[in-house]
């Protein structure tokens, strides 16, 4: 495999979408410290290093179902994925070469974000608070081990697709579905059990009376409410979402979902592309 | 015979559709074996399996005498290039970047090779340009040097001639001889350009339909398809002693039957055949070209 990983690692040094990625990632980790400050001075309130600052845990999802699709889904357009078969590299072989090489470029454009975001942000915004500081190296963790599960569910899915037009598709579109269903939960969650009691006046006494609380129709309850927050710490988007926002409970859960994810989703990957007819 | 490959009743259904029906087939060592077939009769489908890109549904083959059950497959197939309907190669690399690429998917410790490759497909002049700014026959060039990286002793290519203009037929011509006599490379060309082929081959295996109808050698071919008279005597012993005083080549079918390959008038057949008593019932001239072959061949007409 080392001959592999060798071979993909020189190409992915002249990958166009590479290259794109961890510039757009460098450039993200510019801009949010930037307008933070540019907020900041604009309204005169204190905003910390750590507001926005794991934000990128939403675009390295979009980024790596962009990478994956487009790198790997070249091997099927240019037909350069029978030369590693015919070489007599064994499909697992090949299968892992490129999840560890995908895996290790959404790594980089992370870093290239963390590093961009840091060298901008310290000397605008000054470090994280000491409170915060733990939960942000949490978060941070918890979003590099959720970036393999998304590099595995797309590398799985380029792979298995031989048409890069496909992939891309499938990959991009999925990959939104589950930030919007993530986004969707997350919204189920927030929801209030009761609808907030309010206070009137009525125009013939002018006292204030008050109306008792109501209980909000949109509220999850019960067996449903157990499974979506099951829902909320399991799936990616749902993690990312909790990631950005810095407000995520449960790293080491997520962490071993995420972690679960990328191994069943890889050796289903493995499975069924060891079946594959490769055209 | 030392064989490259032999395939032994292999079959391939996709869903509902059979591609390959027990199909076999014999590559001898050093040969330039062209496999004839028309469109969509099992020939890229057959290479895919060989190349280790699909497995078969039932049946084997061997390569260099490993079959494709057995886990050394993979060490085998190291000994094979391959270029499988279009060329394998990053368009947006270089001629030597694809190269270099390929040096590293097989693990070569140096690129020291490369030059002599790039001269050899004739693609040393193309410098920085990109291989999607490549002619066809440059990009089927490239598949070729490709394929060779490694030294391999036995390449596979699957309509190389596909879209090239004269001049690029006649390269990829003359690299594959090159390879055929300078390095002993075998060859298992497949194509539908018969005339093309008949320039190259040794060996010929005609499939249709999924199997293989004819396997059989430039030289048995060339002697089917010679040029000759076909006769039917009353007395073949006759005929023989006659054609024997005559010193005509010749060869005999049935006792009614021959064929004469030496040019010679048909007055002067005959009178010596009637000194003998024998007479000529029937007598006509047949040739056959590769393409007249195969249209009998996959007509039905048997040549066993």
């Amino acid at each position: 495999m080392n001959k592999l990983l060798s071979a993909n690692f020189s190409r992915l040094k002249k990958d166009i979408s590479f290259r794109i990625g961890i510039l757009y990632m460098f450039a993200i980790g510019i801009i949010v410290p930037l307008s933070n400050f540019i907020t900041m001075k604009k309204y005169g309130y204190t905003i910390s290093l750590e507001s926005g600052f794991c934000l990128y845990a939403f675009f390295m999802a979009i980024l790596s179902s962009v990478f994956c699709s487009l790198f790997i889904g070249t091997e099927y357009n240019d037909g350069t994925m029978r030369n590693k078969l015919i070489a007599g590299h064994s499909r697992t072989a090949v299968y892992f070469s490129f999840l560890i090489v995908s895996i290790a470029a959404i790594f980089l454009m992370c870093l290239a974000y963390l590093i961009s975001s840091l060298c901008t942000g310290i000397p605008l915004l000054g470090f994280f608070s000491d409170a915060a500081f733990p939960i942000v190296l949490g978060h941070i963790g918890t979003i590099f081990i959720l970036a393999v599960a998304f590099t595995s569910i797309c590398t799985a899915a380029a792979m298995l697709c031989q048409n890069k037009a496909a992939t891309a598709t499938v990959c991009i579109l999925g990959v939104f579905i589950f930030l919007f269903f993530g986004a969707y939960i997350r919204a189920r969650l927030e929801e209030p059990e009761y609808d907030q009691a309010y206070y009137f006046e009525t125009e013939e006494t002018s006292e204030a009376e008050s109306a008792p609380p109501t209980p909000n129709p949109w509220y999850v309850s019960g067996t449903k409410r157990q499974v979506y927050e099951f829902l909320h710490d399991f799936l990616p988007g749902n993690q990312a979402m909790q990631l950005c926002t810095l407000s995520a409970d449960n790293l080491w859960k997520m962490s071993f979902y995420s972690i679960l994810i990328a191994a069943v989703v890889t050796g289903t990957g493995i499975y069924v592309f060891y079946r594959e007819n490769i055209n | 015979m030392d064989y490259v490959l032999t395939v032994n009743a292999i079959s391939k259904s996709y869903k509902r559709f059979q591609a390959l029906k027990n199909l076999s087939m014999h590559v001898p060592k050093g040969a330039v074996y062209g496999f004839v077939g028309k469109n969509g009769s099992g020939k890229t489908t057959l290479i895919r399996l060989i190349c280790g890109l699909q497995t078969p549904t039932s049946g084997s083959y061997a390569l260099y005498g490993t079959e494709n059950t057995e886990e050394s497959i993979q060490t085998v197939r190291k000994r094979i290039g391959a270029v499988v309907e279009t060329p394998s190669i990053y368009l947006h690399m270089t001629a030597e970047e694809n190269l270099k690429e390929q040096y590293r998917i097989l693990g070569l410790p140096s690129f020291d090779g490369i030059g002599e490759i790039l001269k050899l497909a004739g693609l040393d002049n193309t410098g920085k340009k990109k291989a999607k700014h490549f002619s066809l026959g440059m990009r089927q060039r490239l598949g070729i040097a490709i394929a060779l990286c490694g030294n391999p002793d036995f390449l596979i290519l699957d309509e190389p001639a596909n879209g090239l203009d004269p001049q690029g037929i006649v390269e990829i011509r003359e690299l594959i001889l090159k390879l055929n006599k300078e390095r002993q490379i075998t060859f298992l060309i497949s194509s539908h350009i018969l005339d093309e082929l008949s320039r190259l081959a040794t060996h010929y295996g005609f499939i249709d339909n999924g199997h293989i109808v004819k396997e059989i050698s430039a030289a048995d071919l060339d002697r089917t398809c010679r040029k000759c008279l076909c006769l039917e005597v009353s007395d073949i012993r006759a005929f023989a002693l006659a054609a024997d005083q005559m010193g005509l080549e010749y060869h005999i079918l049935s006792d009614t039957q021959a064929e004469i390959f030496s040019k010679i008038t048909i007055t002067k057949l005959i009178l010596p055949l009637s000194e003998k008593g024998c007479e000529v019932l029937s007598i006509h001239e047949r040739e056959e070209s590769l393409e007249s072959y195969y249209m009998s061949l996959i007509g039905g007409k048997t040549h066993e």
